[in-house]
């Protein structure tokens, strides 16, 4: 699944949110990697993990949490019944081991006779349906369209009449609990759906707390129940102890948990105002760990007591082209895009803009996603002549004032950004710099973020070009971003996230084949051999220029143990994590 | 006395109905719309989702009908549910409030604590080094950026000498009435909060002082043989702290808004930087709430400012 990247706090919000709390939740220890030393050292028990965030949560309830502040505490709290590998995010069991049905329509989870809530009851199926449930009746959810595949949902939940939710049954057909085992349960689908599996990690909530939010009469009481704020029954490794606002979370250990209990007593979120203050905190010693900017690296390093962890971040920056906006009509070009690849050295704009601190890209997927082409692509190195030569081979030719012009009309190009964002408005001037050096008149043009998402998603034709980020969380399905019918489209009032106007039939098949393949083949041979084709036609196409994928910091006390954060999950073995005193 | 709070408060009506309706339409036609903002990127969210959810927090009504639902509910105490939080946007703002009276009062204190004996001393040693040093403080505090500032007494105090904490207002674990912990979190906030105000106070008491000190009574006063300390403090202190009064009306709302940028800098967790976080992200219930607040703070300290005054000089009548 994908999502936006966005400044701050609350605007990773948005993006991120989703993905996380359905997709990155910790591993069993089954699947921890081989010890390091450290790791075979006896864990010491007690002691607090202190992590800084420049973001406070929002709730404590998953079916409506939409940041990624947030999910951590919920998975910190709560465990899912499937989860992401934390490298490469591939689906495997977790609290529940599954099977799928050979039509690919049926899915089999049986929780794990060892999983209890807090209280000492049983996890069973019912609690997964619980959320489910819950997911139905809320009216704030953004959670609905994730469960629409599954049988009977639309006929059970409820929503406005547009929506697909009729509200007329009592129950989810599609859900049926083994009746002689209650932690048994098998989901059908109305049709083959490759991500689903990760969607189906669901919402496993304790119903003797959240189901009285879910009986036949409930309305939508769940979107303001105090438990949403104050959580009593944990499956997690934590136990939600306290929210001091804007300030604090303070989670206690969970000394019943099923996979063992955690080391430490205590894991607390101390919210900060920036990145800065968590680099200071982790110098002064007054925080555990925390992401740090990559200005701050030098820096850090140079401090004894923290370490500095890095990984690549699930998802990229890149300049979007328009290619339906009137007033840049070449970018409808598919040699002007490939020169405007070309023509900006991205190496150095890394070294620029991010201290070196990303990886180039050229397609889609990240390489920390299993998807990632394996095929070689066309890398767009830096070639100042052949960008120019493409220009003139699409018919741009420089005048006296040394702009290309064709028609007798002037290449203008404005790049828009969101304001406040360093990174992006520093990328911005220095593609508006190298362009101009191919006679593209360019400019940029930061704006305020909240108006810049209004305008791409509803398909403004007054952007030509934009720089934003992609998170790439959840499954690998590019679905919302590539396939042609997620082109927002004014006069429908269509919206979505294909702000490029690009499309592809051969493209667009390859991306249905592996989200809902005839065959029903959901494996991830089959799927990559279609994102392989996918990524290529990007690749030649160059709808974006796809920039960078940047690395994630991450700065850590030296004593904070067994400590090893990846793309899909910085806490994924948190139970295991130990303070050396 | 009475029937001016009475009539100074419905001053206030109208003051503060153009406040929300200004703040009401900057944030509703300021570009941009908060679901969209808050879902973007949201994996199978649909536009019947964004349709749903503009229905449930009201947003499809036209803007004049949504004022007016606001302002109806506002005067029964409720400012709306927070479109992030899902909670009761003023219940919320509440919450922060504690954090930002405390650091306001604690710069408040400092302020009077130091400036008003900084400007005494200033003129009472009138063309001495000591004066010049003060005046030279008096400016540097003025120009001085509160957020560089905190940044380098942040560097100085907590990075490299470790005396005093950087994050926050209380240390992760000790209990909320842990006061010696405060105070040490504090400390550093609350002086650069308090360095306007202390550079400000100190150059109205020397001029008040000065102009003071030359009146007649105070010549009488040393006439009549009194201590010099007497003179001073009781006689021409008294008189000079008259415009510190009328300087003190709005001080707190002034401090209280602010708060804003060293909250960011010392991730004090107060009204402002709520606020300002709720701006960013188009949470309109808390945007209005957390203005109204400040708005509501600044004309009752007004009020407050000119009672005040009239206890301090009794030849200024009130009514």
């Amino acid at each position: 699944m994908t999502h936006f990247r966005t400044t701050r706090t609350f605007f990773v919000v948005a993006a991120a949110a989703l993905l996380v709390a359905t997709a990155c939740t910790p591993g069993p220890a089954a699947s921890s990697p081989t010890p390091t030393p450290a790791e075979s050292a006896k864990p010491q028990q007690g002691g607090k993990i202190i992590q800084g965030d420049i973001s406070d949560i929002a709730t404590i309830q998953p079916i409506l949490s939409a940041d990624t502040s947030s999910s951590r505490i919920i998975n910190l709290i709560y465990d899912g019944i499937i989860q992401q590998d934390y490298k490469n995010g591939e689906p495997k069991a977790k609290m529940a081991t599954y099977s799928i049905s050979p039509d690919g329509l049926n899915y089999t989870f049986e929780i794990n006779a060892k999983a209890n809530w807090s209280d000492g009851k049983p996890v069973i199926a019912q609690d997964w349906l619980t959320g489910l449930k819950l997911v139905g009746k809320s009216q704030k959810t953004v959670r609905k369209s994730s469960f629409q595949d599954v049988q009977g949902f639309l006929d059970y939940c409820v929503g406005s009449s547009s929506s697909g939710c009729k509200g007329t049954a009592k129950e989810i057909s599609g859900v049926k609990i083994d009746s002689a085992n209650p932690k048994k349960f098998t989901v059908t689908l109305t049709k083959v759906s490759c991500p689903a599996i990760i969607d189906l990690n669901g919402y496993t909530l304790p119903t003797q707390v959240f189901g009285k939010y879910a009986t036949d009469t409930s309305k939508d009481e769940i979107d303001t129940a105090p438990e949403n704020t104050n959580p009593t029954v944990f499956s997690g490794p934590f136990k939600f102890s306290e929210w001091r606002k804007g300030d604090q979370i303070i989670l206690n250990k969970n000394p019943d948990y099923w996979q063992g209990a955690p080391n430490v007593d205590q894991y607390v979120v101390k919210v900060v105002a920036n990145q800065t203050a968590i680099a200071n905190g982790l110098k002064t010693g007054e925080l555990t760990y925390g992401s740090i900017q990559p200005k701050d690296l030098a820096d850090m390093q140079t401090v004894d007591s923290v370490k500095i962890t890095k990984y690549q971040n699930l998802g990229y920056t890149f300049i979007s082209w328009n290619e339906l906006a009137p007033t840049a009509p070449a970018l409808a070009d598919k040699r002007v895009r490939q020169a405007l690849a070309y023509g900006l050295d991205m190496d150095q704009v890394i070294k620029a803009v991010v201290f070196g601190e990303a990886t180039k890209q050229v397609a889609h997927h990240v390489p920390v996603q299993w998807a990632y082409p394996t095929s070689p692509l066309e890398p767009y190195k830096y070639d100042k002549a052949k960008a120019q030569q493409l220009l003139t081979d699409a018919g741009w030719v420089k005048g006296s004032d040394g702009i290309l012009a064709k028609d007798g009309k002037k290449f203008t190009l404005t790049i828009s950004t969101n304001s406040g964002n360093q990174e992006r408005e520093t990328l911005a001037q220095v593609a508006a710099e190298q362009y101009k050096q191919l006679g593209i008149d360019t400019k940029a043009a930061p704006e305020a973020f909240q108006g810049l998402v209004t305008k791409l998603t509803t398909g403004d034709p007054v952007i030509e070009a934009n720089i934003i980020g992609w998170s790439l969380g959840g499954d690998v399905d590019p679905y919302q971003i590539w396939h042609s019918s997620q082109i927002p489209d004014r006069a429908k009032g269509t919206t979505g996230f294909g702000f490029t106007g690009f499309k592809d039939a051969a493209m667009d098949k390859a991306i249905e084949q592996g989200r809902n393949p005839t065959n029903g083949d959901c494996s991830t041979a089959a799927r990559k051999a279609q994102y392989e084709t996918f990524n290529k036609i990007l690749n030649e196409n160059q709808p974006y220029n796809f920039g960078y994928a940047n690395n994630v910091l991450v700065g850590s006390q030296k004593t904070l143990q067994n400590f090893d954060p990846a793309s899909f999950s910085q806490i994924w073995n948190v139970h295991t994590w130990w303070i050396k005193q | 006395m009475r029937d001016f709070i009475i009539r100074r408060l419905l001053y206030a009506i109208p003051t503060l109905v153009g406040i929300s309706i200004i703040t009401f339409l900057i944030a509703r036609l300021s570009p941009g719309d908060p679901i969209r903002l808050f879902t973007f990127g949201i994996k199978d969210f649909t536009q019947e989702d964004y349709l749903r959810l503009l229905h449930a927090y009201g947003l499809d009504k036209p803007i004049p009908l949504q004022y007016v639902d606001w302002i109806t509910n506002a005067l029964r105490g409720s400012f709306g549910e927070s479109l992030i939080y899902h909670r009761d946007a003023f219940a919320m703002l509440v919450e922060r409030v504690p954090a930002t009276l405390q650091l306001a009062v604690a710069a408040l204190l400092l302020q009077l604590v130091i400036g008003v004996p900084l400007g005494v001393i200033a003129a009472l040693k009138r063309g001495s080094w000591v004066d010049g040093a003060i005046r030279v403080f008096g400016v540097a505090g003025h120009a001085v950026p509160a957020f560089w500032l905190g940044l380098i007494l942040i560097i100085v105090f907590a990075v490299q000498l470790r005396w005093l904490p950087s994050i926050g207002l209380l240390t992760v674990g000790h209990d909320q009435w842990d006061i010696p912990d405060r105070i040490r979190h504090i400390i550093l906030p609350a002086f650069v909060l308090a360095l306007t105000g202390i550079a400000n106070y100190s150059r109205i008491l020397r001029t008040e002082t000065l102009d003071v000190l030359a009146q007649d009574f105070v010549r009488t006063a040393h006439a009549k043989g009194l201590h010099e300390r007497t003179v001073v403090f009781v006689h021409a202190l008294r008189n000079a702290l008259i415009p510190v009064v009328t300087a003190l009306g709005g001080i707190l709302a002034a401090l209280v808004g602010g708060a804003l940028v060293i909250e960011q800098v010392f991730s004090w967790p107060g009204v402002g930087q709520f606020t300002f976080q709720a701006a960013i992200a188009k949470d309109y219930p808390i945007v209005q709430a957390g203005v109204m607040f400040t708005s509501t703070l600044l004309v009752v300290s007004y009020l407050v400012r000119d009672l005040a005054y009239a206890v301090v000089d009794p030849r200024i009548k009130v009514g």
